[in-house]
């Protein structure tokens, strides 16, 4: 690599709560460069080189380096590092191999009807109304609902594990710090919480995801106790916030789109795709990360051990270099796959569920809300890390 | 028991290396292989790869 190289690249203030991950500023850096360079490392920008960089032999999942990167220690910072995301090799496969028969996609005929049942009844409460925060009154019920249903929890206490939910996934974005002491109080709320369910399931065994747990914990060399609660904190936190977020964003997107909306209400098939178009244009995962491992050089570029990539999903699978239209949201459009639920060794873990769920919920929505509109001010997290809406007052026509 | 796996569709993510890692592997030129015909004592395993697999890309014969 030589310097001018070095000079010719752009740099992302990206640790800026201002940065937009969509802003002309990062499309003109996707122009200019494959990469470019950022406060936490690289910013990889472009469709072919996500793709690869994804699966390289020299990188591994690079999210262990994040509480770092913030300067950050504590409960939250132990679990993160601790947890199926951040493991790797043997360890990683023991718990992804434990938790993978929960999330297979031969459950999801059986959940459909209960997700069709759950957002039905959540927009019977607001549709009278003519409006709502669709946040507080439908993506925050929805998501932890479907968790609760599929962990065996009671769906009575939703709003508060919602709210846990929701505190700590603002340590996913660029203002981890300044929020420390909120996530922090959050964790050891779930992991009492957790603790209580393991108490339960104890007393009264079950078949399902934690109770499967339960029962594998009887072998601490097969689940440890902590590896227990980790695991459970982490079906919890990552159901509930990436899809609270993700179905925000959908709605966004549709509202910007209205005649999407429309064509969504008149062919509900449309809305397993609409989820993946959504997904594609607007993740909630605004870059997945990687670390690398060992020095290597990669399209000319020399990347040293332990450098982190963020892998920008979003910029990459918009890039009008790869599509004429990548940029525009259309549902009907054929499209390359995405990269929304991260890939390789790592990828979500929860996918199935979480198409599954979305698809239901967009379906619903798109048939009983006629014309969503914004009526009020929205309130965002930053546009970057683990983005996605706080609140959105929406009003909307009766169907 | 026979494997067929559509590399159409399959993004290497790997899930199958994991789930049944005595049936898939990654090769040193980072392609993915698989044992086509695979006794029945596997099937487990196989199933589960086929299952985790997050692009539906494992087909199991008989």
């Amino acid at each position: 690599m030589t310097l001018t190289v070095v000079d010719d690249v752009p740099y992302l203030d990206v640790a800026n709560p201002k940065f937009s991950i969509r802003s002309q500023e990062v499309k003109d850096a996707r122009t200019r460069s494959w990469y470019a360079r950022t406060t936490y490392g690289i910013a990889v920008l472009r469709y072919d080189e996500v793709q690869k960089l994804l699966r390289h032999p020299k990188l591994r999942q690079g999210s262990y380096l994040w509480p770092q990167h913030n300067g950050v220690e504590g409960k939250f910072a132990r679990w993160w590092c601790d947890m199926l995301l951040c493991q790797e090799g043997d360890t990683h496969a023991r718990l992804r191999r434990m938790a993978n028969p929960a999330f297979s996609p031969k459950l999801i005929a059986d959940l459909q009807p209960k997700f069709q049942a759950l957002a039905n009844r959540l927009i019977d409460q607001f549709i009278d109304r003519g409006e709502c925060d669709f946040i507080a009154d439908f993506t925050e019920p929805y998501a932890t609902g479907v968790i609760c249903d599929l962990l065996g929890l009671p769906f009575d206490r939703w709003r508060e594990l919602a709210d846990m939910a929701a505190d700590m996934g603002l340590a996913l974005g660029v203002t981890f710090k300044q929020d420390l002491p909120k996530i922090e109080a959050a964790i050891e709320r779930l992991f009492q919480y957790a603790e209580e369910v393991v108490a339960e399931r104890r007393a009264n065994p079950t078949d399902d995801f934690v109770g499967m747990l339960v029962q594998a914990n009887r072998d601490k060399a097969q689940l440890s106790d902590q590896e227990l609660l980790d695991m459970i904190v982490l079906a919890i936190f990552g159901g509930i916030d990436t899809t609270r977020n993700q179905i925000g964003l959908a709605m966004e997107q549709f509202i910007l789109h209205p005649a999407q909306w429309a064509l969504l209400a008149e062919q509900p098939d449309l809305a397993k795709a609409a989820v993946e178009e959504v997904m594609r244009v607007r993740p909630t995962v605004t870059w997945v990360t990687r670390a690398a491992t060992e020095t290597f050089t990669f399209n000319d570029l020399e990347i040293a051990a332990g450098t982190t990539l963020h892998l920008y999903s979003q910029a990459a699978a918009t890039d009008p270099a790869l599509m004429p239209d990548a940029e525009v949201f259309d549902i009907t459009a054929e499209r390359k796959p995405h990269f929304g639920f991260g890939g390789g060794a790592h990828h979500c873990l929860g996918h199935f569920i979480a198409r599954g769920d979305m698809t239901e919920a967009l379906k619903l929505l798109a048939q009983r809300l006629k014309n969503p509109r914004f009526n009020g001010e929205v309130e965002w997290l930053p546009d970057s890390g683990n983005t996605g809406a706080i609140r959105m007052p929406i009003a909307f026509d009766r169907a | 028991m026979k494997i067929n796996v559509d590399m159409s569709i399959c993004l290497m993510h790997g899930q199958c290396v994991i789930a049944a890692p005595q049936v898939f592997s990654f090769n040193d030129a980072g392609d993915l292989v698989w044992l086509t015909d695979v006794d029945d004592a596997l099937r487990a395993d196989v199933e589960a790869a086929a299952d985790a697999c997050p692009e539906q890309a494992i087909q199991i014969e008989a």
